[in-house]
């Protein structure tokens, strides 16, 4: 009797488990459209809003530093110390939550759109996991030390990102109409 | 009008605002101020009478956003010593006294509503606190030459 109620336990997981796999196979056309514009917002917000080299060379620029240093008295040092610290853990931040958006879509969307080889999603996990611990790393340096202690790794992640952000774009490549740009994350793009 | 005239006439109406209005103005602060200032706060559309009677208002509008987001990125790329000399060359431009300016800049932090739309929040608190700095130093700048010229006035310097 007992070995009955098991074998209808297992039973009923499996099809529960068979019934929720093939759901997430098939996502509706809705659900899978309102995917496609936020990884599609997510991407251009990685490009264009948090990696573009301008912002974050002057963003952990020393030079900037060495100047306040020593042309400002110690409370606008401070000051800007203070700043540049919050500004540069809510950029590593960003970037960490939209390479966390990417990873998801690209496991659960990305997939049924776009054909990649093996060693493209290969290369695409690694340097998923790789931007999320650098992007760990940062924080913690940047909590601890400031914005300027880890000069090298900031290199290194924004390059990552800018990997990551170049495979995730072949993944939405459809998106893309001929001799139109990419999707504005606001409505009117001659508003800007 | 098609797509590629649109476009054709958005450029040279970009070419013709830099030439005659933005070459008079070196400094990226002064060009950001000055573009948005020409838009409606009401409806975010840029208004430019002279570009809209030689194009469109549609043209003049595109042209003089492209501008902005032009002047805001090189705004946004300047270094902090570089945004104090800009501080200091528009104080001087405006002919405001510069207590009242620093006050105002502090209090009403104008620049803030200066910026393009759809700009990240992160870009604009960043060129926000650079502007805040090179203000507080200009400030100090500003004292210093005053206490070693204790005779001059408050009012500023001509334009170099």
């Amino acid at each position: 009797m007992i070995q009955l109620i098991l074998s209808l336990l297992v039973g009923f997981v499996l099809v529960l488990s068979l019934y929720f796999f093939v759901r997430r196979a098939r996502p509706s056309a809705e659900g899978s459209a309102k995917q496609l514009r936020e990884a599609r917002q997510t991407l251009d917000s990685l490009q264009y809003g948090l990696l573009p080299s301008d912002l974050t060379e002057r963003l952990f620029s020393r030079a900037d530093l060495e100047y306040v240093l020593s042309a400002a008295p110690p409370d606008v040092q401070s000051l800007f110390l203070t700043d540049r610290k919050n500004i540069a853990l809510g950029w590593v931040r960003r970037v960490r939550t939209a390479v966390l958006a990417l990873m998801r879509f690209h496991r659960g969307h990305a997939r049924l759109h776009a054909r990649l080889t093996f060693s493209t999603e290969m290369r695409l996990a690694l340097n998923f996991s790789a931007l999320l611990m650098t992007c760990r790393l940062l924080q913690i340096t940047f909590y601890l030390r400031g914005p300027y202690a880890a000069p090298g790794m900031v290199r290194t992640a924004a390059a990552a990102a800018g990997r990551v952000c170049s495979i995730s774009e072949k993944s939405l490549a459809f998106l893309n109409v001929k001799g139109v740009g990419p999707l504005e994350n606001d409505a009117a793009h001659h508003r800007a | 009008m098609n797509l590629s005239t649109n476009r054709r006439d958005v450029e040279l109406a970009t070419d013709d605002l830099r030439r005659r209005t933005l070459s008079h103005m070196p400094a990226p602060l002064e060009r950001m101020i000055y573009l948005g200032s020409t838009r409606d706060y009401n409806t975010g559309l840029y208004y430019h009478d002279g570009l809209a009677s030689r194009f469109s208002d549609e043209v003049a509008c595109e042209a003089l956003s492209t501008c902005h987001r032009e002047a805001y990125r090189q705004l946004l790329s300047s270094s902090v010593e570089d945004l104090v000399r800009q501080v200091d060359y528009y104080i001087q431009i405006t002919h405001s006294a510069p207590r009242d300016f620093v006050a105002a800049w502090k209090s009403l932090q104008p620049y803030r509503v200066a910026v393009p739309a759809a700009t990240d929040p992160l870009a604009v608190e960043f060129l926000c606190s650079n502007v805040t700095i090179a203000l507080a130093i200009w400030e100090v700048n500003h004292d210093g030459r005053l206490r070693q010229r204790p005779d001059a006035s408050l009012q500023p310097s001509p334009v170099q």
